[in-house]
């Protein structure tokens, strides 16, 4: 333990601390937020804290868990203390995420259109036209301008060596940058001081880039194309995240009853009356959108949306069957992806991945999974998971049961020292696992947030980052390159 | 007393808009973050900020002391806020009860913070947004309280007049600024620019409403001038002074204010939207500032000079 001014820092011993080095000396770019953060006391961290909580509550920046007894809404657990990505650390996050956007892109186009990666055998075709993702409805579609991720918020994890690896792709509908906005207005206004001697890049412009993306890819030749959000409702978990964006785009927020399809064309009920709608921001699952294509009892969709998206006469972002991509099986065969779409090695590397599919990855993972972690490939949000090392024996022995009975649902990876960060618990900094989302915008150019969501396990000892399962989340910085 | 309340709202939001930017560029672009508490001076013209407490503390404290706090700086909303609780007193019986309580605690509020002091930005910024709500209380209570009579015409055109001139002089003192900025130079940072000046003038939520999150300088500037349904545009300004000179009128001859008022509202309202998307405009603003203190004059020779 260390302890400069009047508060105490646990440096990590296990993993790669992102602001200390081995010797426990903080890194050169975390330097002036240690010296910023030791000039506090701790009654005036508590203040700030305070009223940091306060500002959380009044601004009603909230979540929903599922199936809570005490409360539906949750405020996101924000830590003060940022995360800090040097220019040139970020430049290769930024050209890493550009190139597996691209590919993932690709991919899926492909296995909608041609199919040539089945064909050659890249990626096994049982793998991907088995998942419940793929949707058999949507081959030979092509979306407009052949975009169908135009939102990607991608899980980067660090390991023990402090390289970054991606740990999950979210092509579907990926959440969290609206806190992503929101953590940023909460520094500014709790602790300014911290900014002083950083040169921290903007993020205030997503909302400006997000609404260029979705007009982007609006068929309609129109001088305005109109774009909406379309959520499930106030009952989503991620309801404030739609509004928050909506707001901030100037776009409506509207439901599935608030829109209809008539000579395949999509408009929404306005006061003044229809109005034609080109662009669709989806926050429904693809399989609510359209009951009459997917699920049949949805009450969340638009009848006939789909005859719309076929007919091109609505874009719809992401599109739907893009969720493919998603999947933790299809991720292992990532980096060959690459490899066969573009010619070219990943810039950034992914965790060793066992296929269930696969017979002998299954052979190992049956033999080995107290020392893995097992997922089921089509879940998210930390549901469904083994932690091996963590388990006890009878967790371990009913989860083999499952994954004997399909072991196509399931992949399993090596435990992996998330990297860990300063935090600030009961009177002290203590480190606490993290991983990065930084999110990915697909429009006429792919552009990536200089930022992103650093979700925090906030349990000690934890690797389970999500916020349904107590994870929090911190400011991210990247830094502007020197001279810019 | 409109127009003190009116100008306390338009201190307490420049001051958070502003302590907002300058926390979000003083370690990117310090000089972004120096001019923007600079522009306050040109804003409220003879105002005063005094020498910052120490080398030491954030650019922004001696800007949030001096416009916050300082009684004795004739545009603090201290001062504002003060003058304003100083004239509803004097007309207190014709007051609803529901606005002098809350002008009164709204001051009482502020008076204790300059007492005790306040130390560093993020409480400045609990204390601002505290007033801010507090003023918006009060033109609440005047608004659901008031009788429309001679009282309240004479009091929303105080307002009016202040919204007016002050819109005027903050567009004066940012947009040349703006308009000379290089968008390539730092694409974010130069829409925050923008951004920025919207919420300056409480106008964001409305653009968006009008033009998505697009912040391109040939639509922001019409919609700040010449927006009909904005309450903050230039162009709504003058037709809710041009309204409130009419009806305390009477409907009789044309007074010099009405006149001035007139041809300059004719003027906005038929100007063309490809001439205001150029830009700073400097000279038509010089103009609307220089007619609205003539109205000024012409409404105290008019009206209260005995």
């Amino acid at each position: 333990m260390l302890c400069w001014g009047a508060v105490k820092w646990v440096p990590e011993t296990a993993a790669y601390d992102e602001a200390f080095d081995r010797s426990a000396a903080p890194r050169s770019h975390y330097r002036p937020l240690v010296t910023t953060l030791e000039s506090f006391t701790l009654t005036e961290i508590a203040r700030r804290e305070r009223l940091q909580k306060i500002s959380l509550v009044d601004q009603g920046i909230t979540f929903t868990v599922y199936g809570e007894k005490d409360g539906l809404e949750r405020i996101f657990p924000f830590d003060f203390v940022p995360r800090i990505i040097p220019a040139r650390e970020w430049e290769l996050i930024e050209a890493g995420l550009i190139q597996r956007v691209t590919a993932l892109n690709l991919f899926i186009a492909d296995i909608y259109q041609e199919q040539k990666c089945l064909q050659d055998k890249v990626i096994p075709p049982e793998l991907v036209l088995s998942r419940k993702e793929y949707k058999r409805e949507l081959l030979r579609v092509t979306p407009p301008r052949q975009i169908y991720t135009h939102v990607v918020g991608t899980d980067i994890i660090r390991n023990d060596r402090g390289e970054f690896l991606i740990l999950e792709d979210n092509c579907r509908c990926p959440s969290g940058v609206s806190y992503v906005l929101e953590n940023r207005n909460l520094l500014h206004r709790v602790f300014p001081e911290f900014f002083t001697r950083y040169p921290v890049r903007s993020i205030r412009d997503y909302p400006r880039l997000l609404l260029d993306t979705l007009l982007w890819s609006a068929s309609r030749a129109t001088e305005n194309p109109v774009a909406v959000v379309l959520t499930p409702g106030i009952h989503n978990s991620a309801y404030f995240e739609h509004s928050f964006l909506a707001r901030e785009m100037g776009v409506f927020l509207v439901e599935g009853r608030d829109l209809i399809v008539e000579d395949s064309y999509l408009y929404m009920r306005t006061t003044g009356g229809r109005q034609r709608v080109d662009v669709i921001y989806r926050r429904v699952d693809e399989d609510f959108l359209d009951p009459l294509t997917f699920k049949r009892t949805s009450l969340l969709g638009v009848p006939g949306l789909m005859n719309v998206y076929r007919q091109g006469n609505v874009a719809i972002a992401n599109a739907p069957g893009a969720g493919v991509a998603d999947d933790k099986a299809v991720y292992a065969y990532m980096p060959a992806l690459i490899k066969y779409y573009l010619g070219q090695d990943p810039l950034l590397g992914q965790v060793p991945t066992y296929v269930g599919l696969r017979k002998d990855d299954f052979a190992f993972m049956r033999d080995n999974l107290a020392s893995l972690v097992v997922k089921t490939t089509g879940d998210s949000g930390g549901y469904n998971m083994l932690m091996g090392p963590f388990a006890t024996r009878k967790e371990i022995d009913a989860y083999a049961t499952q994954l004997k009975k399909a072991p196509g649902n399931y992949i399993a990876q090596p435990l992996v020292e998330l990297s860990s960060h300063p935090t600030w618990v009961d009177g002290s900094f203590e480190p606490r696992r993290i991983d990065l989302r930084p999110f990915i915008l697909y429009g006429e150019t792919i552009r990536v947030l200089p930022g992103g969501l650093t979700r925090v396990a906030l349990r000690p000892g934890s690797y389970v980052v999500n916020s349904s399962q107590g994870g929090g989340s911190k400011d991210t910085w990247v830094l502007a390159p020197r001279g810019s | 007393m409109g127009r003190y309340l009116e100008r306390s709202e338009n201190l307490t939001r420049l001051l958070l808009v502003t302590e907002d930017i300058s926390s979000e560029t003083q370690g990117l672009a310090e000089q972004v973050a120096q001019s923007a508490w600079k522009d306050l001076l040109a804003i409220f013209p003879s105002s005063h900020v005094g020498p910052p407490a120490s080398a030491f503390a954030p650019m922004s404290m001696a800007y949030l002391a001096g416009f916050y706090l300082d009684a004795g700086n004739p545009y603090s909303v201290h001062y504002s806020l003060r003058r304003a609780r100083e004239n509803a007193r004097s007309v207190r019986e014709a007051l609803t009860v529901e606005v002098f309580l809350a002008l009164n605690e709204t001051f009482r509020a502020l008076e204790a913070h300059a007492r005790r002091g306040l130390g560093d930005p993020p409480s400045f910024r609990d204390a601002l947004t505290s007033t801010h709500k507090g003023l918006f209380t009060i033109v609440g209570a005047i608004e659901h309280t008031f009788t429309r009579d001679q009282g309240w015409l004479f009091l929303k055109l105080g307002e009016a007049l202040e919204r007016v001139y002050r819109t005027a002089l903050i567009l004066r003192a940012k947009l040349p600024g703006l308009a000379a900025a290089e968008p390539r130079a730092d694409v974010a940072l130069y829409y925050t620019q923008w951004r920025t000046l919207l919420r300056a003038l409480g106008s964001l939520e409305n653009y968006r409403r009008s033009y998505g999150a697009r912040l391109e300088p040939e639509l922001v500037v019409p919609f700040l001038l010449l927006d009909p349904h904005s309450p903050r545009s230039l162009r709504y300004g003058l037709e809710a002074v041009k309204d409130q000179l009419e009806r305390i009128a009477g409907g009789g001859e044309p007074t010099a204010a009405v006149r001035l008022v007139g041809r300059l509202h004719a003027d906005l309202a038929y100007q063309d939207q490809r001439v205001a998307g150029g830009g700073a405009d400097t000279a038509f603003l010089e103009r609307v500032v220089d007619i609205m203190g003539q109205t000024h004059d012409a409404l105290s020779a008019q009206y209260f000079v005995t």
